[in-house]
Order: C-alpha cells, then structure tokens, then sequence
C-alpha cells in the first residue's frame, strides 16, 4: 500500500520584486497510512504552503507530491481526504446544520441523518439549529471538524486544529483527533502548539524556512534527556570545573545548577561535591521534549545566520503575505 | 451541477444578508418610491418622465449592486479561507467559478424583483386604470436590464479573479460606462466614411468586442406608447442570444484564468 | 483538475465570435428601434453628449424643459436654443419641445424693431423634419411644419401643401385641423384640388353626422363651416374668373379680376443715417390690408440656382443649426400701405450681430404677391395676381405662374454704413417711376370702400 503522503524534492518558489523566494525547498515527506503526523514549524516556515500544494490548491514549482498514491489536486483524491483550514470563517448566516448540508451536497451527499449524527459527534447537536454567528470559536473549529468528516475521510489535514481555543475546546479537539487514529484514519496536523503535538503525533516533520529539518517517530526523536543538579555551598572553582561544552552551569544566589545530558553519570560530580562538603540538594532527570527539539532545530538555522531567538512569532519573513498568513498561538 | 447549485445558493443567501447590498437596494426602492413626487412636469411627458426616472433608478441601482456584489464574491472567499473547505472537497474551479456567478445573478435577480414589483405597484397606484398589460409592458424594461447586469456580473467575475476588488470596482464600472454610454459613439465611427482606415478599424474592433450594454435599453417602446418596433420578438431573442454568448465568452476567460491561479 | 484547454478555448473563440456576430446584426436594430438618439450628435459640447448618452434621458429632459421655461420667461432666448437641442437628443418623443422649438428659433430672434431673424428659418425647418422624422407616428410635428412654411415664410404654399398633406395622412389629425390643408392648396393655387377636398372633408362629416348618437355641436358646427366655406370658394372662383379662364370665355364673360388692375409701384429709399434706411413709395390700392414685403440683403449673382427672389433658400438645411451665418445680412420688414403709399423706417443700426454688413453690395428688393393677399384683395387680384399690374414691376418669372410686383435696388456696404465717400452725402435711391410727393406728410385720410367700387375706381386698365 502506498503512502498517505509522499513528496519529492518539492519547491515552491515565488517570483517578488526582489527576486526569487523559496517557500518549500526540497521538501522530502513521508506520511505512513494511519498515524498522527505532527507537521511543525515557525510562522512563515512554508507549512501552509505545503498543505495547499497537497491539496492542489497552489501548484509546486518543481519536484512532486503524492496524496493516497495519486497526484496532489487530483478531483479523486479530494473524495477521500478533507482539509480544516486554520481559523476559517464559515457563512455566517447559515446554522451548524446548513453549514453541514452545504458541504455535503459538495460531495453529492444528502442525507440528513449523517450531518446530525457528525454534529453530534462534535458535540453540537444542541446548537445545530443556530446560525454560525452565535457560535464561539471553540464550536466554529468542531463545526470545521464535523464537515471534515463529512466524506468519511482517509486522510485529514488540520491546519492549527488548537489554535486560538480556551483550554476545554483545546482538550476536546484533541481527543477527537485521537479518535480519528483509532478509526484508522490518517491525520495530518500542522502546528506550532507543541504540547499537542507532543501528546498525540506518531511522527513530526519539523520545517524551517522552507526546508526540512528533523522527520522522524517522536521517541526517536526525543530520545536523551538531562538531568539537573541543584547544590548549596559548593565554590566557584568546583563549579567552573564541572562546565563543558554539553554542560550548562550556573548559580542562582548561593545555589548551584548544572543542567547536564543523562548519557553522563552524575555520580562524579555529586561525589566531587559532597568531597567539598557541599550538600546536594536535588537530582532531578528530565526527559527531553518536543519543544527543545523544535527550538534546537530553529536555532541552529538562525544562530548560523546571526539571528535572535525567541521570536518565532514574529519572524515574518513570508513572501506571500495573504495567502501564508498564520496566527499567533499562546503557547 | 449539484455543486454549483449547491455553492449559487449559498452565495445568493450569503448576499442578500450583505447590508452594504442591502442599503443601495434601500436608496433604490426609496427613489422608487418618491418618484411620483418628481410631478413638476408637464402634463403630456409625465407618464415618460416618471417611467424613464424609475426605470433608470432601476437601472443604475441594478448597475451599483451587480459590481458591488460581484468584486467581492471570489476575494471575500480566499480572505475567509472557505474556498479551500470548498476546493479541496471534488469541486472543480470551474463549478466553483460558475456557482459563485450564479448565486450572484440569482441574487441580483431577487433584488431587481423587488425593485421591479415595487415600481409596479407604484405605477398602478399612480394609475389605478392600468391593466395587466400595461404593467406587463413596464416590467420588460426591467427584465433586459436584468439581462444586461448579467452580463455585468460577469465582466465583474472575469475581473475578480485577477483583480483586487477596489481596482475591478473601478474597471467594471468603466466598462459599464463605456459599454452604455459609449457603443453608439463607436458604431458612428466605424461607419464613418471620411476616418481614416486604421481609426475606423479600431473602432469597429472596440465596438465588436466591447459588451453593448446600450442595446439593453429599451425604454422607448414603453415611454412611448403607439411607436411599431420591426421585428420586435426577434430583436429580444437577438439580445438573450447575445447575453449568452458573452457571458459564456467571460466565465470561460475566468475560468482559464482562475484555473491557473493560485489562491 | 485543470479545464481542457482545448475544448475551453473552442468554446470561448465561439462565444467571442457568436456575440461579435450578433451585436453587428442587433445594435443597428436598436438604433433604429430604441435608440433615443436621433438627431446628430455633432452640435453638443462634450458634457451635453454626456448627458445625452447617459441614463435617465428623459427625465433630465424634462427638468431641462421645465428650466426652459423659466428662461422663456425671462426673455432669455439665447439660453434656450441648447436646451432645445439638447431635449431633443435625450427624448425625441417630445413633441412640445420641438414645435415650442421650432416656433421659438423661426419667431423669436428679432431685432429693436421686432423684425424676426430670418437666418435662422432653415433650422428651425430642419428641426421641425427631425421632429416629425422621430415622430411620425403623429400628425402634429408635420403639421407644425407646415404651419411654418404657410405661416412665417408665407410665400412658398407648395411646402406647406406637401406637409399637410402628411400631415393629414396621420390617424389622429383633429377634424377641425383639416381645413388647413385646403386653405394652403388655395394659396398654392390648386383649387380644383382644394374644391375637392372640402367636398371629401363635408362627406366625411355628414357621415360623421350620421354615425353619431347624439347630437353633437361640435360635429354639426364642423360641417356647417365646410359647407360655408365651400359656397365661398365656389362664389370667388367664379367672381375672380376661374370658370370662366376655365370654359374659355373670359373674353364673353364679365368677372372682377378683369381687366388688370395697375397698383402703380414705386419706391424710394434713403440711408438717413449708418444702417437707417427711410423707405417711402406708392401702391394705388385703397382698401387696407396690403404689406409690401421689402428685403435688404447681401448681393449675389442672380443667376445663382441658390437665389430666391426676396427670400432664401429655405429648405437649405437638413441639420439643426444652433449658429446661423454669422456673416449673411438679410433683412425682411413688411410695408403696411396706407392711403394708397407706404413709409417706413428700418432701423438696423442696433442690432449689429443680426445685420453684420459683411459684403461689399447689397440687395434692396420689394416683392408684393397676390396669394399672401387677404381674401378681399385677391378679390380683385385673382388667386395668383390674374387681376393686378404693374406698368413697370410687373413680374411673371421669379415665382412659377403667379404674377407678382418685384423690384431689386443696389446699395453698396459705403452707402448702408455712411462711410467714405458717402459719409457727408446721404444716399438715396428710387424706381424710375418714383415721384418725391412727401408722402410721409401726406393728411391721412383712411377710407374703407366697398369690395367691388374701390379697387376698380382708381383703377387704370394695366400692361
């Protein structure tokens, strides 16, 4: 059986004023038939862009795709897969039914019945009969979910599922989406909420500017943590000796902290210090996660290219403002 | 065709509920309204001036809501990202483009209704005698008209979706004067025997592919009473296979274009 | 999915093809049917061809015509021929404005002196043919035409005629309007014809009579007077000798236009003043009633097919003008005979736009024609001048079978204007027969003779 999604050195390049901008560079993906993928990066990184030339809404400039085995924007693969854009705006004088009804006549659907129960199932029944203008975003995103479902899809592509809700809709989303997995679907998930992503992907593919970083199964990928010792008592000299190039150090008053990888035993350096008559404190181990990866991955590309971090949210760097624009998340 | 159904209703619900629409509808049915007001003239041209009045109030009302609604059917789309819920169900642009221009001629059609009933009972208000015929004889001004704006939605939707709304506003609406005011103008000139060939040549080309919205109008048949058109019937079916012809000449221009587009 | 192109491309090369087609087939149609546009476009500004292309045509030309009206009543003609013009071009259907219009530019331009500007008589014609072009489902700009031709021109019957004539042909001509056409072939000098005519119009009317349920006066009075005015034609073409020329016994027969009777024309003209002329002269006809027209105009080649003697050629355009000739002098006054002479005098000092004197020579002409005569004129002179003449201006070729009185002078642009040569003298000029008696002095005796003795008393046997 082929792949959900395959892509082969796909690029996508736009012609600015100030010359060529590559959106998508090479972009080399594979997506296994029935997992979550976690599709990340910064704002600008080119994840919309990539889903849109899935979807065959944009076209690639060089390079190819494969959605189900066949080509992106083929009119039958739009039958078995559906695609939730981020924050969309439904029609806002039509109710969650006639929304529903709507879509489904798209795919040449009447019945009723199925946009009741997909309602239901996202928990609107109660307000089905209400126009989309009284609903909260929360219910906007299920109503999203609901007509995305409509076809009965293989494959789903949500663009920032999360983005924008309260913490309940968070979680209700989220559970849902694991429910696609158990019904054998596959779900393709581009965001930056990385806490999510980290709960429910199988496997990430980690994109900056365009171009592929990290993909890979999630406990690959996070395999190593650290571990932080914190000590009191313990001398400057003591401390500058502990310090390595993998090997974070640093005091907070009179305490010490080392942040160091779990590959290394801790057991020399908790020795040096008791040795000392420094008294340890706590030795904590810490897993790695998601977000240090992601940060890692970016960094590394800006640090290289002299750029400050920690400003992901506003690295607009997007060529193609209207069609690339992407919300910023709370995380 | 269930898709194109499916999204010209839609859009047609989604317009109707536009209160910038709603509002130039108002001041349209309000110039209706008072039109009989406008009594100051004499006896023998009141019956004209009252129904050329409505009638361009119908017209020009008609003009306004047709660009307005239609610049913005395709960016409003791509700006609230349903295009792509509806392109990436099996939707093919060209259902999409034909279903959006639908709903938009649907739309326009309900509007034009309403003002054309309101002058109709204006009409019979002001003239409690007038029988069924006569009010029918009125009501086929506005039903050209409302072939005419077809053709205007069109020019509009072929704009749009190359053009930002602001920018397809003002060409629309040019091509409209032009095409109005301007045909006749054209006409004189390609049958001008003392121009020289190439400015003669032009104008026949300009006034060839230009749409003619002049020969739209056909007030006079209805303003005044007793004049024998030739081959009227004929004249009216000429204009219906026209409409059709460039409104299917402007959609598949679109189409080619918006197929090509990335949105 | 991307469309066909191909096939997409087939259809649009059709689609463009087919309404290129259709709109060269249709457009002429509708300017034939529907265009509101008739009249030619080039007289108007850039924002009157707006306008007159824009919507709403006939309303704005209704408001214009209502703005008209204010301009009429303040006397402000010129304002208003643009606005006639451009009525016109956005509601052809506006009969009002076109008659209003046309009576307007023939009547309107006169000078201190209320002589009418007759430079603008062929536009106001013009006008008049559009408007009943544009509208010829009616009788009325037709007739309104017409009425021009009889009334203002009042010497060329036969254009009159050929109006009403269409005019009559119009369903919804009045009953009462149909007389006119009979009093034009009167004065066209077809009386057989008109004889006919009112014999139709009387048949119709008894008809009418017959037809009608009740008693209406209308339709009674409307025959009594074709009756009437049947006997009268009847009584004057014998009187005046018409069965007679007829039968061939005018030598037997004894009628009142025979024999000739001599009106004894001469004139003289004096520049009194730059561009006042004293014009003085006599005409031995007693009974009032008599205007001997007098014309001053540029001087042209009197062989010209384009000269009319003592008028113009009216009929010469065939679009409205809004600007005459602003370099043409064509004077036209009429000269009221009273006591057997005529004074007048012609003021045309203060009216220099009307009367440029552009041309080096000038045209002075009296034209006196029997068939613009009253009926008790004609009386004597016959329906087209059998019974007047002239020892001197008798004239029996400037008008096709009638006989006038014409008299042609020469002034040249020095003498009009008092200038050079003739700034100290004064200019004079007379017919050969003119004798200096003071007539301006003359005790006015005002006399009405009866019909028959008067005209015959004084009269000589003439030619």
């Amino acid at each position: 059986m082929s792949l959900a999604i395959e892509t082969n050195q796909l690029t996508k390049t736009y012609k600015t004023r100030a010359g060529q901008v590559s959106v998508v560079k090479n972009l080399d993906l594979q997506v296994e038939r029935g997992e979550i993928f976690g599709f990340l990066g910064p704002n600008g990184a080119g994840k919309t862009t990539t889903i849109k030339i899935l979807l065959g809404i944009i076209y690639g400039t060089s390079g190819w795709a494969k959605v189900l085995g066949e080509e992106a924007g083929d009119i039958n693969v739009h039958k078995k897969i559906s695609y939730l854009p981020e924050k969309p705006y439904y029609y806002e004088h039509m109710t969650g039914m006639e929304i529903m009804q709507f879509y489904a006549s798209l795919f040449g659907i009447k019945d009723k019945a199925q946009c009741e129960r997909l309602l239901q199932r996202v928990n609107l029944g109660m307000d089905m009969n209400r126009p989309i203008s009284q609903y909260s975003k929360g219910m906007q995103q299920r109503v999203g979910l609901a007509q995305s479902l409509l076809n009965d899809p293989e494959l789903l592509f949500l663009d920032e599922p999360t983005g924008g809700l309260d913490p309940i809709a968070h979680i209700e989303i989220r559970d849902l989406i694991l429910k696609f997995r158990e019904e054998g679907r596959t779900v393709f998930i581009s965001s930056h909420e990385l806490s999510d992503v980290e709960r429910i992907c199988d496997r990430v593919a980690i994109i900056n500017k365009g171009e592929l970083v990290h993909q890979g199964r999630l406990e690959d990928l996070l395999a190593g943590g650290r571990i932080e010792i914190t000590a009191s008592g313990v001398t400057q000299a003591l401390a500058d000796k502990f310090r390595s190039d993998d090997v974070l150090v640093s005091f907070k008053g009179d305490r010490l902290i080392v942040d160091m990888p779990d590959s290394d035993s801790p057991n020399e350096m908790l020795d040096s210090i008791r040795s000392e008559k420094g008294s340890v404190v706590s030795v904590i181990p810490r897993r790695k996660r998601l977000e240090d990866l992601f940060l890692e991955s970016v960094r590394s590309d800006n640090q290289a290219k002299g750029r400050v971090l920690n400003k992901m949210s506003d690295d607009h760097n997007d060529p193609k403002p209207s069609a690339e624009e992407e919300t910023e998340v709370g995380s | 065709m269930n898709a194109i159904l499916s999204i010209a209703k839609t859009t047609i619900g989604e317009a109707i509920r536009r209160k910038v629409l709603l509002i130039i509808l108002l001041i349209g049915v309000l110039f209706l309204v008072i039109a009989p007001g406008l009594n100051v003239l004499s006896a023998r041209s009141s019956f004209a001036v009252l129904i050329s009045f409505t009638l361009g109030v119908i017209q020009l009302t008609g003009a306004v809501i047709a660009i307005v609604l239609t610049v913005y059917l395709i960016p409003n789309e791509i700006e609230r990202r349903t295009i792509y819920t509806i392109l990436c169900k099996p939707v093919h642009r060209w259902q999409f483009v034909l279903g959006k221009y639908f709903g938009a001629v649907g739309a326009l059609g309900l509007m034009m209704l309403l003002m054309t009933g309101i002058l109709l009972l204006v009409f019979k208000i002001m003239q409690p005698t007038a029988t069924f015929d006569v009010l029918g004889e009125i009501a086929r001004g506005p039903v050209f008209f409302f072939i005419q704006m077809s053709i205007l939605a069109a020019v509009a939707m072929c704009f749009s979706v190359f053009a930002s709304p602001i920018v397809n506003f003002f060409l629309s609406g040019g091509v409209f004067m032009v095409g109005t005011l301007f045909s006749p103008v054209f006409q004189d000139l390609a049958n001008n025997q003392n121009l020289a060939g190439p400015v003669k040549m032009a104008a026949t080309a300009i006034h060839t592919i230009l749409p003619n919205f002049a020969q739209y109008n056909i007030q006079n048949p209805i303003i005044n009473q007793g004049v024998t058109i030739q081959s009227e019937q004929l004249y009216y079916v000429g204009l219906l296979g026209y409409a059709v012809m460039y409104i299917a000449g402007l959609l598949i221009g679109a189409i080619l274009i918006f197929d090509r587009r990335e949105v | 999915m991307k469309l066909k192109s191909p096939v997409a491309l087939g259809i649009l090369a059709l689609a463009v093809l087919g309404q290129g087609g259709i709109n060269r087939a249709l457009f002429p149609l509708w300017e034939k049917n529907f265009s509101p546009r008739k009249g030619d476009l080039r007289g108007l500004s850039g924002d009157q061809l707006l306008v007159a292309l824009a919507g709403f045509r006939e309303m704005i030309a209704g408001i214009l015509w209502v703005r008209a009206d204010t301009y009429f009543d303040q006397g402000n003609y010129d304002a208003i021929l643009p606005i006639i013009r451009l009525v016109t071009m956005l509601d052809p259907r506006q009969i009002d404005v076109y008659a209003t219009g046309m009576w307007h530019i023939g009547y309107n331009f006169t000078d201190e002196q209320s002589r009418s500007d007759r430079r603008y008589i062929p536009s106001a014609l013009a006008l008049g043919s559009e408007g009943a072009r544009n509208n010829d489902y009616t009788y009325e700009l037709f007739f309104e035409t017409g009425w021009l031709w009889y009334h203002k021109i009042d010497d060329n019957y036969g254009k009159a005629v050929e109006w009403w004539k269409e005019a009559q042909e119009r369903e919804d001509m009045q009953t009462a309007r149909k007389n006119i056409l009979t009093m034009a072939l009167l004065r066209d000098g077809k009386l057989e014809e008109g004889l006919a005519l009112y014999n139709t119009l009387l048949t119709d009317a008894e008809k009418k009579m017959a037809d009608a349920t009740n008693q209406d006066f209308q339709i009674r009075q409307n025959r009594d007077t074709l009756e009437s005015n049947m006997d009268n034609l009847l009584v004057r073409m014998a009187q005046r000798g018409y069965f007679a020329r007829k039968g061939g016994y005018e030598k037997e027969w004894k009628y009142d236009t025979d024999p000739p009777y001599d009106v004894g024309f001469s004139a003289q003209v004096v520049v009194e003043d730059r561009k006042i002329l004293r014009v003085e002269g006599t005409w031995n006809v007693q009974p009032v009633g008599t205007r001997i027209r007098i014309v001053l105009r540029d001087a042209m080649d009197v062989n010209d097919p384009g000269f009319v003697a003592a008028g113009m050629d009216w009929d010469s355009k065939s679009t409205v003008d809004l600007d005459p000739e602003k370099d043409v002098t064509f004077m036209q006054d009429g000269l009221f005979v009273k006591n057997q002479a005529f004074y007048r005098r012609i003021d045309m000092s203060r009216d220099p736009t009307m009367y440029p004197f552009t041309k080096e020579k000038y045209f002075v002409e009296f034209y006196y024609n029997p068939r613009s005569a009253p009926p008790h004129i004609q009386d004597r002179f016959g329906f087209s001048g059998e019974g007047m003449g002239d020892k001197n201006y008798l004239n029996t070729e400037i008008r096709e079978g009638q006989r006038v009185v014409y008299a042609r002078l020469e002034l040249t642009r020095d003498q009009i204007l008092r200038q050079g040569e003739w700034a100290s003298k004064t200019p004079v000029i007379r017919t050969v027969n003119f004798v200096p008696t003071g007539t301006s002095s003359q005790q006015e005796v005002f006399e009405v003779p009866g019909l028959r003795g008067a005209a015959a008393a004084p009269g000589q046997p003439g030619q």
